[in-house]
């Protein structure tokens, strides 16, 4: 089981331990696993689990800081992994975000989650609902009243009741004067298109996120239009399992407030929305580049924030690259990053340049990849359509919404 | 203007930033110690109080040990508020094992908290009772776990689950069966939580305690979905291990569908397989079921891959392991339907970790026709975070290894975006490589030739390898694969002209070495490739690939029509460049020169030959030494066919010889090619030494199919375990056979001295054992023990150092004697006379009134239980008085019919010890002056280095004594061949593994007394002795150097072997000696355990008694 968990900012030094068991980890394991991942390139630092002299590293790094934890122990890996992540989204939660001085400022609040979270190595109360009853989160109002009255407890005296119930996801008997729910289809496309233009490998991984704001202990039944086009699906703890196996309907007692129901995946769709067609010609130590992105199939809605990034590769030595829509920047790690918005009516957006190649090469023999990202709001590119929400008992003023967006998941164009 | 602006906006974000931070804790993380913290902690004021104790916090954030403020700290813990409360808990977790004094002052707190009536003040109040890690309060916290087991509030039990572990770690030895116990109330609860819960204490704490499973096996299957994420991990992993003890490996299953149940009539099993690989539609492709992989991954699952592999050797004894009545058939058994019935909707888990443990329940039990029903929710988990994508590549990578079938239809999972880590990226290529069919090839390809042209050149030398594999797989694709790698070669060799492109040149050697082992395959049909390759020679500059095509010239220079005729320009070539050419090139230009000559046809030798002197002699000049001395080489054993002048001319006869090494070492073909022997390592899926591809600490693999039998069960288990323990007799006399064999056969080796010591120890260890329990209890109480007796127990203590047995007949032994007589002079008399257990002083005269009191370890084992220790107590009166009535009693005991105030403790202790700590000795009734009494004890520590307090009786007072427990005799003597030694010695490497250095001087004394004897012998028996004489151990082995001077003692090493008398777990001890036989030598120590702590412990006590010059043996 986990032995300690160390928190370490971008620059490496550790603002956090906790150490979980009577096996103390000390904490110059921190200052190996720096020295490592300075000395070795970044496919150390992308690794997640490493067996160092003493313990086995577990490691998720998010927005610049790394979680680690120690285990001196066989356990399940993806366990350790699957907590930390846990333990980030809860911290980016409360905190409302993730960064160095978030962190430290709220020392006190990250090291009563941890207790809380994790008991002797092995994970306790993860449930953000319930850890919102336990521990209160640094609002405005908490922060104003400190500042008065010097002090201010987020250390809740009760214990929440849904701690112990066998719903533990949701608190007991939240009371709201308005009901309301709403259902998010979220998705994200993910797409190959290789250097012949083929679309190779086109899906759509999405979810489905809720925000729940209901009273009492309500049953909900969600259904779609056409389930069969799912073709993996992962659920909330909450949703259960019959239901879906025999009719495909999910039927759910709901956390309360945001949370994610189910996640999905459509597999082999035939088309992209918008397309680029990258051209490249390299003679005599110079590459002329030019793309083109257009809108392929329309999809009923506006594309928006459409950009593309590629990283030039190594034996460039300087680029010089415009565009006739929107705006190109280069940053001194060679990434290029075309951000282009709406496509605009009249013409087709654009980028050409040249690319000078490093003295004595002849032609560029390796070729950058193209990273495209959009977002369409309004639309479930995956064809997915709820059909109802149901409750079993409908409260008073009940109101239910729905909304779908796309946006570019992992959408590599290739050159 | 805009500078200004920009200023302005520097501010402004500055302020916002201030702002932010208002309110939060940030002005006590940045500076915790600019108020005087002490006075603040003592503060009525709760808010001062908190602030102090955040600061504290902060200091520990940033790794200050500020565990001087404990005494204050420890105050507080009464206070009311909750926030104080958590924050002096969080304190005092953090340093209570440093300050255990202190901590005790916080006990009373924590007992009325418990009696609270809010759950969570309940909560805290175990949890951080539990985690104060100190011995004494242990039956206290055991107590509490016990009562907070039945308390009404959930979260309390689920808390007391998870405290648990925390009491198990510390080894209370004494308290192991009622923790086991109160697994099994938790595991019985009615909620799912506190179930999640208990399992993990269950895997911790005793994983193979199977009984608690079957008592709620159903209804625990039945909770298992409602389980919280983490107790599915852990609880699916306990269901699987207890189903396949209980009824072992099911035989539709992929796991047994390949071999093992031949004879039972299983035909359908083939269909089954035939049906898989139809349904995959493979084309009739033949590996669609990889059935020897298949058959190593079972294997390693159940045994754990280091030991299968370490028998590897024998594979006709593996595949007869399985018998048919260690398996069951879905069809017939509930408990395996419902496992897989309960843990198949769980691949739809949210949870990463929760998948992958239900898919390898599927992967191990299921039917082979539904094991592909883990692939997607597998392939699904690809889409989660980079780290645990990693995670799971690594898991499907083995599954893919066994069965390429079930992925293959899948492959466009594993194309390969530009964001993936480089890991990531390895390991799909791999498994595109793997899986790739006759259908799915040439999509493959094309991704390919995308990756050959990624900027990250290490990948694409990746591909380039990938590329290798996937025709070595495919045999339809080869010049597909031959025509694009050799475009390739081109392009890069003008490319790799760039002395800045230190990808490019890897790219280039891995495309060339694809080429190799595609041609490597079925080299005639490829020559026209091997002719351009060779054309090639001149643009690739890259050394090693240079290198590589060099030799294929030497060993395809007979190959075909076309190349001998080229042979004699390539080599002119090569002769010409030889100057210009890195040394690994020149090597092999050498070499390939000397094989061109020997195939040489009779037109061609002599221009061959004048080559060959040529790059001889310019090889002989070169300024590496390597490179000159492979020519001075290769120039005396081609002396030969340099002096003849026909290539068939061995007309010499003292020649003969030298032209046929010649022959043998240049003319030999290749060999035809072969699949690589299969040495991966496979874990259990999901494991995290399947990542790390070592086993480690704690990886248990399966349990032993079949191996749980219950008592209620009908007769028939009964026979059926009969027949177990049957087959473990005749196992362990096969072993100890095996033993005697193989010390027979190092007889006549000198390396070996123990192993044949150790076959014959082996043999009397089991008589000894036969005879116990009908034997009475031995009598060394009695004041004068007989010779025979003294004998015989110095021989168990010395766990048979002995080359002659009073049993076997003098012909034997005298036979034995002339054999070996390099060390027949080791008396057996001689050796066992002179070990002497240390003594120990329990009371001295001074304090006493003349009543002396030493003790000392004996290395019986208790009869009592295999905890207990024989002490031998030794009473002297050295007074003028008569002592009467003298008795040693345990402390504790004593307590608990004297104080009242102590009940709690007592009545912990009463209820959980259901053996006693000593079981007393026989009383004295009275000492007469002069005389001596002796006594025997057996003693039961609770801790390896903690003194046993005792209260000595005599003359009507009460005396507290201290008996110190001997590290030494806190082990017991563990019979090993020398092979099982290496075995379990390889498995305990890394933290398991730690030795220190010492001096040792005992046989300067010896060596000097006894001229004649050998200097080996003596430092043997004098190291051996002085260890003997200090624990308890078997002697494995004594490895003697193979040196020429008999002076230098360096390398004698000498084998140790125990079991930890507490938990049964194998301790092995290494002593190598270094230095010279009449000097001081160098020990160094090594011990292997798993037990870390122990083992430290037990090495320091090594090291110190060996460094102690001994007073016995100069007496």
């Amino acid at each position: 089981m986990l032995q300690c968990i160390f928190l370490l900012s971008d620059s490496g030094e550790v603002m956090l331990e906790k150490q979980l068991t009577g096996h103390r980890v000390d904490r110059s394991i921190c200052a190996w696993f720096w020295d490592q991942s300075i000395s070795q390139d970044d496919s150390f630092k992308s690794l997640p689990v490493i067996a160092s002299p003493t313990h086995y590293i577990f490691q998720i790094v998010r927005d610049g800081i790394t979680f680690l934890a120690c285990s001196q122990v066989e356990m399940p890996p993806l366990m350790a992994i699957e907590f930390l992540c846990r333990v980030a989204d809860v911290l980016s939660d409360y905190l409302g975000g993730l960064n160095e001085d978030l962190v430290k400022d709220n020392f006190i609040i990250v090291y009563e989650l941890l207790d809380e979270m994790i008991d002797n190595g092995f994970p306790l109360t993860t449930e953000p609902s319930i850890l919102r009853e336990m521990i209160a989160p640094p609002n405005l109002v908490s922060k104003m009243l400190s500042v008065v009255t010097g002090n201010a407890s987020n250390v809740s005296d009760t214990l929440p009741s849904g701690a112990g119930s066998c719903v533990p996801w949701r608190p007991t008997d939240p009371k709201y004067s308005s009901n309301e729910v709403y259902v998010d289809l979220v998705e994200e496309m993910d797409a190959i298109v290789n250097r012949d233009g083929e679309l190779v490998k086109c899906e759509i991984y999405g979810e489905v996120q809720m925000n729940s704001q209901l009273s009492g202990f309500p049953d909900l039944t969600l259904s779609f239009a056409n389930p069969s086009i799912l073709e993996d699906m992962r659920f909330h703890p909450c949703v259960r399992f019959r239901p879906w196996e025999s009719h495909q309907v999910l039927s759910f007692v709901p956390p309360d407030g945001e949370f994610n129901l189910m996640s999905y995946r459509v597999k082999k769709l035939k088309n992209t929305p918008v397309y680029v067609k990258p051209q490249i010609t390299s003679d005599s130590g110079t590459c002329r580049i030019s793309v083109l992105v257009g809108v392929r199939s329309d999809p009923g809605k506006t594309i928006e924030s459409i950009t593309l990034s590629f990283q030039l590769p190594h034996c460039v030595s300087s680029a010089d690259l415009s565009s006739n829509h929107g705006t190109v920047t280069i940053l001194s790690n060679k990434t290029c990053t075309w951000t282009i918005g709406r496509i605009p009516k009249d013409k087709t957006p654009s980028l050409s340049g040249t690319l000078a190649l490093e003295t004595g090469l002849e032609r560029l023999h390796v070729f950058p990849t193209f990273k495209l990202g959009f977002k369409i709001m309004g639309i479930a590119l995956s064809g997915l359509r709820i059909e109802k929400l149901d409750l079993q008992s409908i409260p008073p003023r009940l109101y239910k919404g729905f909304r779908a967006q796309t946006r570019a998941g992992e959408f590599d164009v290739r050159l | 203007m805009f500078n200004q602006f920009s200023s302005t906006a520097e501010t402004l974000s500055k302020a916002s930033a201030v702002m932010l931070r208002i309110g939060t804790d940030a002005h006590l993380y940045d500076d915790p110690e600019d108020v005087n913290i002490a006075p603040l902690l003592d503060s009525k004021f709760e808010s001062e109080k908190c602030e102090a104790l955040k600061r504290l916090l902060a200091l520990i954030a940033q790794g200050f040990d500020v565990s001087n403020f404990f005494p204050q700290v420890v105050n507080n813990v009464a206070s009311h508020s909750s926030e104080v409360k958590k924050l002096v808990y969080l304190y005092l977790l953090h340093y209570a094992e440093k300050r255990p004094n202190e901590a005790l002052l916080s006990i009373n707190y924590f007992q009325k908290d418990l009696g609270d009536p809010n759950p969570l003040v309940r909560a805290w109040a175990l949890r951080t009772m539990a985690g104060i890690r100190l011995h004494v309060i242990a039956p206290l916290a055991l107590a509490a776990v016990g009562k907070c087991a039945r308390d009404p509030a959930v979260y309390v039990r689920k808390c007391a689950a998870n405290a648990l572990p925390k009491l198990h770690d510390l080894r209370l030895e004494e308290h192991a069966s009622d923790i086991e116990e109160l697994v099994g109330i938790l595991l019985n609860d009615h909620s799912p939580g506190v179930v999640g819960a208990a399992a993990a204490a269950f895997t911790s704490i005793c994983p193979n305690n199977f009984n608690l499973i079957r008592r709620n096996y159903k209804k625990l299957c039945q909770i298992l979905p409602d389980v919280e994420e983490w107790g599915q991990i852990l609880l699916i992993g306990t269901l699987l291990r207890y189903v396949v003890a209980r009824h072992g490996l099911v035989r539709e299953s992929l796991m047994l569908s390949i071999h093992g149940l031949d004879n039972n009539g299983f035909c359908e099993k083939d269909d089954l397989v035939r049906d898989l690989t139809l349904d995959k539609g493979d084309d009739g492709n033949s590996d669609s079921v990889d059935s020897d992989l298949v058959r190593v991954v079972s294997k390693c699952y159940i045994e754990g891959p280091d030991e299968y592999l370490s028998r590897s050797s024998f594979p006709d004894t593996v595949s007869s392991v399985f018998h048919s009545k260690e398996t069951t058939s879905i069809a017939h058994n509930e408990d395996v339907k419902i496992l897989l019935q309960c843990t198949s909707p769980l691949l739809w888990s949210n949870n990463s970790a929760v998948v992958l443990a239900a898919a390898g329940v599927q992967w191990i039990m299921a039917p082979l026709e539904d094991v592909k029903k883990i692939v997607k929710p597998l392939l699904f988990l690809l889409r989660s975070s980079t780290a645990s994508k990693y995670v799971v590549l690594c898991n499907i990578l083995v599954f893919a290894k066994a069965v390429p079938s079930l992925f293959a239809p899948h492959f466009e999972n594993f194309f390969i975006y530009s964001s993936d880590a480089y890991q990531v990226k390895a390991h799909k290529l791999e498994m595109l490589s793997l899986i790739a069919t006759t259908s799915s090839i040439s999509s493959i390809l094309r991704e390919f030739e995308d990756y050959i042209k990624d900027p990250d050149r290490r990948f694409a030398a990746d591909t380039v390898a990938a590329i290798g594999l996937c025709a070595k797989r495919l045999p339809t694709i080869p010049t597909t694969c031959l025509d694009g790698l050799l475009a390739l070669v081109r392009q890069e060799s003008f490319a790799g002209d760039l002395e800045s492109m230190d990808g490019e040149a890897g790219v280039l050697v891995q495309a060339v070495m694809s080429m190799q082992t595609i041609i490597e395959r079925d080299p005639l049909s490829h020559e026209k490739v091997i002719i351009q390759l060779f054309r090639s020679l001149d643009s690739i500059k890259v050394p090693s690939a240079r290198a590589t095509i060099i030799w294929m010239v030497g060993v395809y220079c007979s190959l075909g029509h076309i190349i001998p005729r080229m042979l004699a320009t390539i080599t002119k070539y090569l002769a010409w460049s030889f100057k210009s050419e890195a040394s690994e090139t020149k090597l092999q230009i050498l070499n390939t020169t000397a094989k061109v000559l020997i195939s040489a046809e009779v037109d061609d030798f002599q221009m061959l030959k004048r080559i060959v002197v040529y790059v001889l002699e310019l090889g002989e000049c070169d300024l590496s030494y390597d490179v000159r001395d492979r020519t001075r080489f290769l120039k005396k054993l081609l002396s030969c066919k340099l002096a003849c002048h026909e290539p068939a001319d061995d007309s010499v006869a003292q020649e003969k010889n030298s032209a046929h090494v010649v022959e043998h070492v240049f003319g030999r073909k290749l060999k035809p090619f072969s699949p690589s022997a299969m040495h991966d390592r496979f874990y259990l899926p999901g494991s995290l030494s399947q990542i790390v591809l070592h086993a480690a600490p704690g990886y248990e693999p399966l349990p032993k199919p079949c191996s749980f039998v219950f008592e209620e069960q009908d007769q028939l288990s009964a026979l059926d375990s009969q027949r177990d323990a049957a087959a473990d007799l005749d196992g362990s006399q096969e072993s100890s056979e095996t033993g005697d064999e193989d010390g027979s056969s190092d007889y006549d080796s000198e390396s070996s001295i123990g192993s044949e010591f150790s076959s014959n120890g082996d043999e009397r260890t089991i008589s000894n054992d036969a005879n116990d329990p009908a034997a009475p209890l031995i009598q060394i109480s009695e004041i004068s023990v007989s010779t025979d007796q003294e004998e015989l127990r110095s021989k168990r203590a010395l766990d048979l150092w002995l080359d002659e047995q009073p049993s076997t007949s003098s012909q034997t032994s005298s036979a034995l004697n002339s054999n070996q007589s390099s060390y027949a002079k080791i008396s057996i008399g001689d050796i066992g006379s002179r070990v002497k257990p240390k003594s120990y002083s329990l009371l001295e005269p001074g304090n006493g009134n003349g009543l002396k009191v030493d003790y000392g370890f004996l290395s019986e084992v208790a009869t009592i239980s295999p905890l207990h220790v024989c002490v031998e107590v030794l009473f002297e009166n050295s007074s003028e008085e008569p002592i009467v009535e003298v008795n040693l009693e345990d402390e504790e005991a004593m307590k608990v019919s004297d104080s009242s105030e102590q009940t709690l403790v007592g009545k912990a202790n009463a209820s959980y010890n259901n053996v006693p700590t000593i079981i007393p000795m026989e009383e004295i009734s009275c000492l007469e002056p002069r005389q001596s009494a002796k006594r025997l004890i057996q003693v039961r520590f609770h801790h390896h280095l903690l003194p046993m307090r005792l209260t000595l009786h005599y003359n009507g007072k009460k005396v507290p004594v201290k008996l110190r427990p001997d590290l030494g005799y806190l082990v017991k003597p563990f019979s090993m061949s020398i092979e099982e030694f290496l075995a379990t010695e390889s498995r305990l490497p890394g933290m398991f593994e730690y030795s220190r250095r010492c001096s040792f001087t005992d046989h300067v004394k010896d060596s000097r007394m006894e001229n004649g004897k050998d200097k080996f012998l003596s430092i043997c028996e004098s190291i051996t002795l002085k260890v003997l004489s200090n624990s308890n151990l078997h002697l494995v082995s004594v490895d003697l150097p193979v040196a020429n001077t008999l002076e230098v003692a360096t390398g004698l090493r000498l084998r140790f072997s125990s079991k930890i008398l507490s938990s049964e777990i194998p301790l092995l001890i290494t002593i190598t000696v270094e230095g010279k036989c009449t000097e001081v030598l160098k020990l160094t120590v090594k011990i292997n355990c798993e037990e870390t702590v122990f083992g430290l412990n037990l090495l320091n006590r090594i090291a110190n008694f060996l460094v102690e010059p001994s007073s016995s043996t100069t007496s």
